[in-house]
């Protein structure tokens, strides 16, 4: 256990798609200040994990408790309110929107209490230069950074991160890497969802690897690495 | 007289299920909505009164006639417009513009050329006296229609399951993407398919006069509201699935007839409103409802 | 970067409200000037909707005939003074409205036939005979005692300086910007902490309860209507044409749509009008296929804010 409480914590959390159990019984627990890797093959479960966790779906079964309370079922734009963002696997910013508009409207709507400053935001994501261009002009890695700036424009406690790594080039990749650690040294806890195992080693803590829908292993990537059962999932049957 | 309602339903709705066909079909294969479907049911109509005012062309090889001349004229309609449409981000959305304005230009154009004097057919070029099924008393040119319904019901049958090129329109209605990626000439199919549908509409149209009493130019609006109730109930992009919506849908029309007459013109209009927020999937099937 | 925006945006209504404001003392063709007054508001109307939420009802114009009824049925059943019968116009529309609310459940385009349904079905009822002693059926109302055609005329202005107001508000408010957010990504406006449900029940409010006012100020202008030109579909065909054609989302674009096609229409059309009917719908193909955000975005895409 971290010496801090969980600021989250799943327990046995199940989702059916039809007669698909997407997760099937997961369970984990996030403190402030930790950087959680969520990793498994494809269809594992992750992004299903995230798209309940942030009130996208309701849970089937399980529980998700935030700060001590049930939240599972809670809409996001609740959930957003009460500190807990996330950005989306494929980027989905506000396209006819400008970039300093997209970040504006979750500064607004998103935030319990003082909106951060905006300029400073846009400048800690090197988004600051393409503020006023619509975010329909931007490539791929930077909608992907827009979407996080707008989610930590709702100042989150909580921050669910769905393969941000991907398309970034490897300098842009430390940056991103460093962004995290520096979130969750302010005390922020981060779940992240990544395919790219050095960017996972670079920035967790501890991972929790997840296949068919529950988590079969937990601890140190390091550990996870030397792990049979994590090496059986990886490159046995399921293809990841 | 409520069996008599019901069977009289059926038949109706066989006919409905006519009208409907060629819509969900070209749903099913291009996610758009062709909201100038009625509108070419209504061409279909005046066609037939056409041919046999002039020339005293029978419905019956009219309505052959019909479904050349629309299948024919609905490929170079499908490259004009299809193509550019499914480039755009919104295409359900602006397709629904888009053919919402060619309805209303057809409408025009018709309104123009043949005025808005009700046109209709003799019935009995389709049988004389009703046919009593059941204790229903149903006119001829009902029984008739529902069976040329009942034909092109088959035939899309037979051109799905048993064609090779129906083969491919079927791995196009499954997926699109991994259609292109097998190699799919995807616009041929879909472009047969929108021919297909036209001619389809323009045979129901050939038998609307029978059906509807008389038709005038503005007819399609209504019509393609009630081809649309009756592919939602039936499962939209389910072309089979529209045999289960026009029946639904004739059957209601003549409870509704039967018992609550001086309403039964809402029904189309509720039964559409009701279906999409209870079962936007119809039987099964497609998500319409975004929260 | 918004505020820039707001001069030009009081500027252009204010200039259009003085002009028709002057009119009726200047040219005799009152019931012209009305008819461009409505469209002017129905325009901004639909624009609420359709520009902010990317909604676009089919159905627009039940609202419309929502409103007349409510005021003729408050004129004939319950002998109330115009401006009240005005005010039951609008509750009816936005009665109508929340009756609608499931509607707004659905995605784009059975939205927009759902709506057109729904329209279809109020006309059913209230143009259906057995409904004779309570909406005189198909055979119209007539409301000749409470006709005053000039002051009809100020009312339906002060509506559309109202439908103005609220256009300008959303495009300079972060609310309007939330809603181009739903409209843009229902998912990441509910992430950004947006309500969703709402944004747009607030949208599709304002925006019936615009043509709920327009269509009671139509009626009372008129005094002698059917339900067949209470509910003409072609009421939402040329409200739809005209915001497209300008470009939604903007007050220019719904305004310059109604002063170019109206002003064409009336220039030429009156007489045969299935040759408009012919060109509007041509119209509305050519816009969806080459020009889909309307004549604004000529300038739009170069960069150049259009008010």
């Amino acid at each position: 256990m971290s010496p801090e409480p969980p600021l989250l914590v799943v327990e046995d959390l199940v989702k059916r798609f039809g007669g698909f159990r997407a997760l099937d019984g997961v369970s984990f627990h996030l403190a402030p200040g930790e950087v959680l890797g969520l990793v498994g093959p494809n269809g594992s479960g992750k992004t299903t994990c995230i798209n309940v966790i942030s009130g996208l779906y309701p849970p089937d079964g399980g529980r998700v408790s935030y700060l001590g309370h049930s939240i599972g079922g809670v809409a996001s734009h609740v959930l957003a309110r009460r500190g807990i963002n996330r950005t989306f696997q494929s980027p989905k910013p506000f396209l006819s929107l400008t970039v300093r508009e997209n970040v504006l409207v979750a500064a607004t709507y998103g935030n319990a209490g003082v909106a951060p400053d905006l300029d400073a935001l846009l400048a800690s994501v090197e988004l600051d230069t393409l503020a006023d261009r619509p975010a329909g002009e931007l490539n791929s890695a930077q909608q992907k950074t827009l979407d996080l700036a707008r989610a930590l424009a709702t100042s989150p406690r909580v921050l669910l991160v769905d393969e941000l790594a991907a398309g970034l080039n490897p300098a842009e990749l430390g940056r991103m890497a460093d962004r995290l650690r520096a979130l969750a040294a302010g005390g922020m806890a981060l779940l992240v969802v990544e395919h790219l195992m050095g960017f996972i080693d670079r920035v967790t803590d501890r991972v929790v690897v997840m296949n068919a829908g529950h988590e079969f292993f937990e601890g140190t990537l390091a550990a996870a690495i030397k792990d049979p059962e994590v090496i059986r999932v990886f490159l046995g049957g399921a293809h990841g | 007289m409520l069996i008599g309602a019901i069977v009289a339903g059926v038949v109706f709705g066989l006919y409905f299920t006519l009208v409907g066909l060629g819509l969900n079909l070209v749903f099913g294969v291009m996610r758009i909505v062709n909201l100038a479907h009625g509108d070419f049911l209504m061409l279909g109509g005046y066609a037939a009164w056409w041919l046999l005012s002039a020339f005293g062309i029978h419905p019956l090889p009219a309505a052959a006639i019909v479904l050349v001349v629309f299948m024919l004229a609905g490929l170079p309609l499908y490259y004009l417009v299809v193509p550019r449409l499914q480039r755009a981000r919104d295409s359900e959305m602006l397709s629904l513009i888009l053919f919402f304005g060619l309805s209303q230009m057809i409408e025009a154009v018709t309104t123009i050329v043949v005025g808005t004097t009700e046109r209709s057919l003799p019935g009995r070029l389709l049988g004389i006296g009703p046919m009593i099924v059941l204790g229903a008393r149903l006119p001829k040119p009902w029984v008739f229609s529902a069976a040329v319904s009942a034909v092109a019901v088959l035939g899309v049958y037979l051109y799905l399951y048993r064609t090779r090129l129906g083969t491919l329109t079927r791995a196009v209605m499954v997926s699109r993407d991994e259609a292109l990626a097998t190699g799919i000439d995807i616009h041929r199919v879909s472009a047969i398919a929108f021919g297909i549908s036209l001619g389809l509409a323009g045979i129901a149209g050939v038998f609307a006069p029978f059906m509807l009493g008389s038709i005038t130019p503005n007819i399609g609006v209504g019509l393609n509201i009630t081809a649309f109730a009756v592919i939602v109930v039936g499962t939209l992009g389910n072309p089979l699935g529209t045999v289960v919506g026009g029946i639904v849908y004739g059957v209601s029309l003549m409870l509704m007839q039967t018992y609550f007459s001086s309403w039964a013109n809402l029904l189309p209009n509720l039964l559409l409103i009701a279906v999409l927020l209870a079962r936007p999937q119809g039987l099964y099937g497609r998500r319409v409802r975004l929260a | 970067m918004r505020k820039r925006g707001l001069l030009p945006d009081l500027l252009l209504p204010a200039l259009v409200l003085v002009a028709f404001g002057a009119a009726p003392f200047l040219y005799s063709n009152e019931l012209m000037l009305f008819n461009f007054v409505t469209f002017l508001a129905l325009a901004q109307g639909l624009n609420i909707v359709y520009g902010f939420t990317g909604y676009l009802p089919f159905g627009y114009v039940g609202f419309y005939g929502a409103g007349a009824y409510g005021f003729a049925l408050a004129v004939m059943h319950l002998h109330a003074p115009p401006l009240a019968a005005m005010a039951a116009g609008g509750a009816a529309a936005l009665v109508l409205a929340v009756v609608l609310l499931p509607l707004l459940r659905l995605s784009g385009a059975y939205f927009a036939i759902a709506s057109l349904a729904a329209a279809q079905a109020v006309y059913e009822v209230v143009s259906n005979p057995a409904l004779e002693n309570v909406t005189k059926g198909p055979y119209g109302v007539s409301l000749s005692g409470v006709f005053a055609p000039r002051f009809s005329y100020f009312v339906a202005l002060a509506i559309l300086g109202g439908a103005f107001a609220l256009v300008v508000w959303l495009r300079n408010s972060r609310f309007g910007l939330a809603l181009q957010a739903i409209r843009e990504d229902p998912v990441s406006a509910a992430s950004a902490g947006v309500s969703v449900v709402r944004g747009r029940t607030i949208a599709w409010l304002l925006s019936a309860l615009v043509a709920g006012l327009v269509g009671a100020a139509f009626a009372w202008h008129i005094s002698v209507f059917y339900p067949d030109t209470a509910f003409d579909l072609g009421v939402s065909i040329f409200a739809t044409v005209f915001v497209l054609f300008g470009g939604a989302t903007t007050l220019t674009g719904p305004l310059l749509g109604v002063l170019i096609l109206y002003g064409v229409y009336n220039w030429i059309g009156i007489t045969v009008p299935q040759y408009f009917q012919f060109i509007y719908g041509a119209l509305i193909v050519g816009l969806v296929l080459f020009l889909p955000n309307g004549l604004v975005s000529l300038l739009t895409a170069r960069g150049i804010r259009v008010p």
